[in-house]
């Protein structure tokens, strides 16, 4: 199908942030244009396998890694329509006020120029639109909003016997939110919690783009290109518009797409990449650069991995990927300070294991090979155990992506992003493993052992706040320089939290939509 | 009816793969394609062997699992359609020399200390060797480094032995991806 010269809108990626906001700008009678790099993506792509599931995972340009703590994006990024959202586990916990004021509590972080409040409202409506199965009662730490439009996820032994090893120390544990149908919801059925989610949900209960957003966008008239990588974002004579893109097709073609706002929705590595890839003559040092923050501020949660046998039978693979339980008791910044930790953090308890893959349970112990492996696999196969603690990734600005000196096949520089934790972050993680010790201790764990410090999420390089020197885009995602540019998804975070970011940067999007809708006509003139 | 999620599952596990075999293209499971002798189409000989051989230290079973042509077959294709798991371990593609010189390394160690291949080494020397490349890199290792190595590869068999249809029914654990939904949502 040939594109119009010109449409209203451009959004680049159709990952979480770029279908939701397709989806919103669309149904406000926007003509959208959607312009995938990767491949399409239907259900049938999404085959119930943790081999098959890799080619979910990010297979374009390479992205040079670099750092103590590489952020690991080929297994946290997505490739194809849907992007990441295709393979995340739906945990969506909402952010904490302190997140939101964390410099301004503690001299820590960074604040965000929006707090709990002004999101509050968007978290609402994002999740009675997607669908959340939760109890938010028993989320004692959530703070104020409407209650979840589903139950919550059904308790397996996993889930039972790590929660008893919570409540003996004291710990208050409640189901997990989940973006995955507990009961039939909006014509989806209910899941069948068989623990396939990173491999994608083929039946709907899980909250990806293919369920939720892009029919939304499509029935709205929005066009979805897929196959079409972005290499340029253009941008009028003076530099303070952008006018549209330059993208190439799969056989290497270029083509130009002109549009009045054009939507930066390519995760946290691409977007940054493009901004700094597209530099004018007005904006020699990239777009929306004038801060020299674009690419800054990278981040990405560590994972603290907690695994245990039991005696009793777990039934280990089954439930959602991301768990049944959450535990929240820590999320006070200062909670482990005594050990030079700084940081929220909590555990997604009880996932979903299946025997291979980087997250099965044949990896928990890489020291294993020959008849060691294959007595442990016996025995771990019904008596396995684990739980993930999300731990806060303190903001530095030295964590960074920057264009690489290698050219892609288009002729654009390669990006190259660097991390390494913050000191009081890796303190964190190391005091909440021995938490996480604790806990299946007193929860009667046989064997208990830990994994290495692992990145989840990304977050960061196109940070929001109310200073154009000291950020790249206010709240709602608008460059600070180009006011019709606008970038949304996880890069905008100017604090990571310690919660998974996908509820959040759902509520941003929607909040953002719902701004540029009513003030088309002045961001465009 | 809308698609099922039985009928897109039905060759999950690692499913089928196509292979050539007697000159004609098949699709085959990489345990199939073993057992029918499949051409291989980037491997060497050589490397088959020394990949079959530290395999079945690794993971016992993986031989006839198919471990050589499962890599065989993914460094064939194109990234974006690539199941290994060296493609999230850090590394860029292409992965072709990540293998070629891991192998290589391998059997140059060998041949210097023993004056064998690694696959003609008896059992006691295989496993001495193996548990040093997993610590650090032997010395006069050349190649890419073998703690990582040993771990990709032992991942690959993971994979085929465990991360099947078959495999993880081996363990006493249902499959479950043939439960059928009604129908896909949207109908």
């Amino acid at each position: 199908m040939a594109l119009p010269g010109q449409v209203d809108a451009i959004v680049i990626g159709s990952g979480a942030a770029g279908s939701a906001m397709a989806a919103k700008l669309s149904a406000g009678g926007k003509q959208v244009v959607i312009l995938e790099a990767g491949p399409e993506r239907d259900a049938s792509s999404l085959i119930s396998s943790g081999i098959w599931a890799r080619r979910l995972k990010w297979g374009g340009d390479p992205v040079i890694e670099a750092g103590s703590n590489p952020v690991g994006h080929v297994f946290n990024a997505g490739f194809g329509v849907g992007g990441s959202a295709m393979h995340h586990f739906a945990v969506w916990p909402r952010l904490h006020e302190e997140d939101f004021r964390s410099q301004s509590l503690y001299g820590e972080g960074v604040d965000w120029p929006i707090g709990y409040a002004d999101l509050r409202h968007w978290y609402d409506r994002v999740q009675t639109e997607v669908g959340i199965s939760g109890d938010a009662e028993k989320e004692v730490w959530r703070p104020p909003g409407a209650a979840y439009p589903m139950p919550g996820v059904p308790v397996y032994p996993q889930g039972r016997i790590i929660a008893g090893g919570f409540e003996k120390l004291g710990m208050q544990t409640a189901p997990l939110p989940l973006a995955i149908t507990s009961t039939e919801y909006s014509g989806r059925p209910a899941c069948l919690w068989d623990g396939w989610c990173d491999a994608g949900c083929p039946i709907g209960a899980l909250a990806n783009p293919l369920t939720v957003h892009l029919p939304i966008a499509r029935a709205n008239g929005a066009v979805l290109q897929a196959a079409s990588a972005v290499t340029k974002i253009l941008t009028n004579d003076s530099g303070d518009l952008a006018t549209g893109v330059e993208y190439a097709t799969a056989n290497g073609e270029s083509n130009q797409l002109r549009a009045d706002v054009v939507v930066l929705a390519a995760f946290a590595i691409q977007n940054p990449r493009l901004l700094l890839a597209s530099a004018t003559d007005k904006h020699a040092h990239g777009l929306a650069n004038s801060s020299g923050l674009v690419g800054k501020t990278i981040m990405s949660h560590p994972a603290a991995l907690v695994y245990g046998l039991f005696e009793e039978e777990t039934r280990c693979y089954m439930g959602a990927t991301g768990g049944q339980f959450v535990n929240q008791d820590g999320y006070a910044k200062d909670t482990h300070s005594e050990s030079g930790a700084f940081g929220s953090y909590q555990w997604m308890i009880a996932q979903a294991m299946k025997p291979n893959d980087l997250l099965g349970i044949a990896m928990t112990r890489p020291d294993l090979i020959g008849a060691d492996l294959q007595g442990f696999m016996q025995r771990s196969a019904k008596h396995f155990a684990s739980m993930t603690a999300v731990i806060e990734d303190l903001p530095v600005a030295d964590n960074a992506v920057t264009l690489a000196d290698q050219l892609d096949t288009n002729g654009v520089p390669l990006a190259k992003v660097t991390h390494t934790t913050h000191e009081k972050s890796k303190a964190l993680w190391g005091a909440v493993l021995e938490e996480g010790k604790e806990v299946f201790a007193a929860a009667g764990a046989s064997e208990i052992w830990t994994g290495p410090q692992e990145a989840m999420h990304i977050m960061g390089g196109t940070i929001m706040g109310d200073d154009p020197s000291t950020s790249v885009t206010n709240s709602y995602g608008q460059c600070h320089d180009i006011g019709n540019l606008v970038i949304a998804g996880p890069g905008l975070f100017p604090s990571s939290g310690g919660v998974n970011p996908t509820f959040t940067l759902h509520a941003l999007t929607a909040r953002a939509a719902d701004h540029l809708l009513e003030r088309w006509g002045s961001m465009t003139a | 009816m809308g698609q099922t999620r039985r009928s897109f599952i039905h060759n999950a596990g690692i499913g089928l793969l196509t292979f050539c075999v007697d000159g004609c293209d098949v699709d085959l499971s990489p345990r199939e394609a073993r057992a029918r002798g499949a051409d291989f189409g980037v491997l060497s000989a050589n490397e088959v062997v020394s990949i079959d051989a530290l395999g079945e230290i690794l993971v016992p079973g993986s031989t006839v699992a198919g471990l050589a042509h499962f890599i065989d077959h993914q460094l064939g294709t194109t990234v974006d359609q690539q199941l290994l798991m060296i493609k999230y371990l850090g590394i860029n593609p292409p992965f072709l020399p990540f293998y070629r010189g891991a192998l290589a390394a391998l059997e140059a160690g060998a041949t210097t200390r023993h004056g064998a291949s690694f696959a003609e080494l008896d059992a006691d020397a295989k496993a001495a060797f193996v548990a040093e490349i997993a610590k650090a890199n032997p010395q006069g290792w050349e190649g890419p480094a073998a703690p990582f190595f040993h771990f990709v590869l032992r991942a690959d068999a993971v994979d085929v032995v465990y991360g099947t249809k078959d495999g993880i029914e081996r363990l006493g654990l249902p499959y479950m991806a043939h439960i059928e939904p009604p129908s896909r949502w949207g109908g």
